[in-house]
Order: structure tokens, then sequence, then C-alpha cells
């Protein structure tokens, strides 16, 4: 994971956004979110500079992989903080559900000889 | 690349050689009887849930319409593609996943890794979105499908899955393809339904994230089943006390945020919530007997700001009233 010369110049800019935006978003504080009071500490610690971050991540992805332009603001507006990151992070690998073609179908029979065999324990709990 | 092909070569010959030498002494099954729950029916067919044929690589639309319309969202596969559909990964991703539906007013929550939770669930009469690999851990096939019903005389779990409307498949060799996919199973909920086995900490996320975009109406739904499943849990009176407050009701927001502390005396973000109803009561000095007990040193950033910001408005109140409103809530 290296960090590139944009990614760089990005946390600058933010930061300094961020410091100017202080005072003006703790003034509208009223109510306190539950989802602000059910995150864990190392979530609350999480800054806003990386929510920027992973939401220009995920665009860029999503871009690369052929989302349609318009629907990717819809998409990550749909994704809360907590997602954004999980998705910045790991769409490209993380699981993407597609077909049920059995193209490697001999590799998933072994795999049930395995756990017929015990090799595998399916069964033991979690 | 060959030296690697070949070292694959070698262990798959050693595995079968292993499995050979183990198969004489393991016996199993059947599966389901030993783990139904008392009062669960031997076999259950949620026949009602719509079935969609996928497009190609699609499961993830087809299987999500299945589930989100068996709890009375309209919406087709074909809306859902540019929700949830990724052309360059040929698939859709268990984040997009889980958070669409929220867009249409229901909250999804991932079941616990266990052939138990996946069963009471349809005994509920709630289908359950499952994501399978049949493929190995470094070279997989990932596929979403929904399980509509399982039958436990002949050891089956019955799936729509793909383009099969109806799809046996054998417990042990569904629970396979499951286990292979970390056993990600997820249900579509109403507001106000809760899964039959449900954790109130994952739940109570699950809520955190839906109460954003939603109505209070919906809100409450939520928060209310929470409250009255797990009383002993701030964050669910908080939850109902927040949906409360911005249904305009005031005074049961602060009955919610006072039974949170009664929980949790230390929650200072329930304590800043009440400080905050009262406030907007007219009782600014009950407010701030409420901010002084909060221990400031003992909470973060950004809660810390603000209960500092109620604060600020809580003096400036108490400066310009002579007193409190006469029938404050005194918690």
């Amino acid at each position: 994971m290296r960090p590139s010369p944009w990614r760089k110049t990005s946390i600058a800019i933010l930061s300094i956004a961020i410091l100017n935006m202080g005072l003006a978003s703790a003034a509208q504080a009223a109510i306190v979110d539950t989802s602000a009071l059910v995150t864990t500490e190392r979530e609350a610690d999480l800054s806003t500079v990386r929510a920027q971050l992973d939401r220009a991540e995920v665009r860029a992805k999503f871009e690369d992989m052929g989302v349609d332009a318009t629907a990717v603001d819809r998409r990550i507006a749909a994704l809360n903080d907590r997602e954004l990151h999980q998705m910045a992070v790991d769409m490209q690998n993380a699981p993407a559900g597609g077909d049920a073609v059995w193209i490697i179908g001999v590799v998933f029979i072994v795999l049930i000889i395995l756990e017929l065999t015990g090799v595998i324990d399916i069964f033991k709990k979690t | 690349m060959q030296k690697r092909a070949a070292g694959v070569a070698a262990r798959f010959a050693f595995l079968l050689a292993l499995t050979t030498l183990l198969s004489a002494c393991v016996v199993r099954g059947p599966f389901i009887p030993a783990n139904l729950a008392p009062g669960a029916r031997a076999s259950v067919e949620l026949g009602a849930t719509p079935f969609f044929p996928q497009k190609k690589y699609q499961c993830g639309p087809a299987a999500l319409a299945s589930v989100l319309v068996a709890s009375d969202v309209v919406t087709t596969p074909d809306a859902l593609t540019p929700v949830v559909y990724i052309p360059g990964r040929k698939g859709s991703l268990q984040v997009e996943m889980q958070a669409a539906p929220r867009k249409f007013g229901r909250l999804s929550y991932l079941l616990s890794p266990n052939m138990d939770s996946i069963l009471a669930e349809i005994n509920a009469g709630r289908p359950v979105l499952v994501l399978h690999n049949y493929g190995l851990p470094m070279l997989p096939k990932w596929h979403y499908a929904v399980v509509i019903g399982y039958d436990s005389a002949r050891d089956r779990f019955i799936l729509r899955s793909g383009l099969k409307q109806r799809d046996e498949w054998r417990v042990r060799t569904f629970m396979v393809a499951w286990h292979q996919a970390h056993r990600w199973a997820m249900v579509v909920l109403r507001p106000g339904e809760i899964p039959v086995i449900a954790d109130p900490r994952l739940y109570l996320q699950s809520a955190a994230d839906f109460e954003h975009g939603a109505s209070p109406e919906d809100a409450l739904l939520v928060f209310d089943a929470a409250v009255k499943r797990w009383p002993s849990e701030a964050v669910a009176w908080i939850g109902r006390g927040t949906a409360q407050y911005r249904a305009g009701k005031l005074a049961d927001a602060s009955q919610d945020y006072a039974a949170a502390l009664r929980v949790d005396g230390s929650n200072a973000g329930a304590r800043n919530n009440l400080a905050q109803t009262l406030l907007e009561q007219g009782c600014p000095r009950h407010a701030r007997e409420q901010l002084e007990s909060i221990d400031l040193a003992k909470i973060q950033s950004p809660l810390r700001e603000a209960v500092a910001d109620t604060r600020f408005h809580v003096d400036a109140a108490v400066a310009q009233t002579s007193a409190d409103k006469p029938d404050c809530l005194i918690p």
C-alpha cells in the first residue's frame, strides 16, 4: 500500500479544510446520533479526513470498474463511513457474487470429499 | 509457474491419500434434526418467495430482489443492477448488498454463522440471502442464492438460485459451499422485526445505520422493538428517544433518555441528549444539572464537543430566563 502523491496532496488540502470546518460543525450539534454511540472508540477516532479519502477512492474504483457514472454518486451516498472504508480497502478482492457456473465443479467435489472424510469440519461450532 | 503447479499437484495427491485413509473412520449426519429449535417445524418451504432468474453475473440483483420483494418492497432485479452490480468485478459486493435494503426502508442483519440461525429465520417466515463459494480459497467462485426452506426428513435445503426457481441442496453440500464463503447470511427486516437469534449489539448497529435516512416513524418502530427485546441495552433506549425527538415528542424523548441512564448512568450521549430535550422544553436548569454530572475527562471527541456545545446553549438559556417551567421532568 503505497500512498500516491495524489493521496498526500488530498490529505494536506482536506486537513486545512477541516481545521476551518471545526467551529462551524460544532455549532450545529444538538442531539447526538445513535450511530455515534454504537461505534467503538477506535471507529470514533476515524477522522473526517479519512472518510473523504475513502469516498474519493471508492469513486475512482467504481469508475475503473465500469459502474455507470450517473449511478456512482447515489451508490456512494448509500454507504456510511464504515462501509465506505470497507469498500475503499477491499473492493478489488472482496467476494463478488456473480454466477452459479460450475466451471471448477471438480474442485468443489474435492472439497465435499474432504468434508465427508473429516479433513474439513464444517459442523464444528463457531 | 511450473514449480507452483507441481506443488499444487503434490498437495492435491497428498490430500487425496489422506482422505482415503480417513474415510473409514468418520460417520456423520443427518444434519438438520439435531439442530432444530424447540417448536420448529420439521419442514418449511416459503413458496411465496418471488423468483427472478438471474442475468449473466447478476445473481446479486436477482437474489436481493427476491428477499426485498418478500418483505413487501416493490422492486426488480433490473432496478437493483445500478445499485449493487459492479461490471468490473462481474458481481456484487457484500457491503453494498447489506447497505441496499436501507434505501427501501428495510434493515439488513447478518446472521450468526451457524445453521441454527438460518433454520430459525426460515421458521419465522423470512427467506435468507446467502453467499456460496464453489471454488477454493485461492480460486473462489462466489454466488448469491436465497434459502427459502428446509426438509429435515430428507436433510435438504431449498433455494432460489441462479436460473433455478427451486433448487434442492443436500445440507452437507450446502454447508461446504457456505462455509467456503465464510458463512455469510443476511436477512431483510421490516421496521420492528428482529431476527429470532440476534445479537443486541449487531442489531443496534444495523438499527443505527438505518436511523440516518429513515423516517422518524420507521426509526421509532425499529428501536421500540429493540427496547422491548433488550430493555437492558442503553443504546436501544437512546435510539427510541432520538426517534421520539425527531417526531417532535420531547417529553417522550426525555423519558427514554432517562431510561437509558437508569441502565447505564455513565452514558454521556444519553445525558447530553436528555439535557438537550430538557432545554427545548424550557428547563435549562434541569438540563445544566444533567450536563454537570458528565465526567468530561472520560469522554472523547466528537461527543466531548457536542456536550460542550449543549452546555453553551444551556448556559445562554439559563442567563435569559428567571426559572425553569414548573412541570419539568425530574429523572
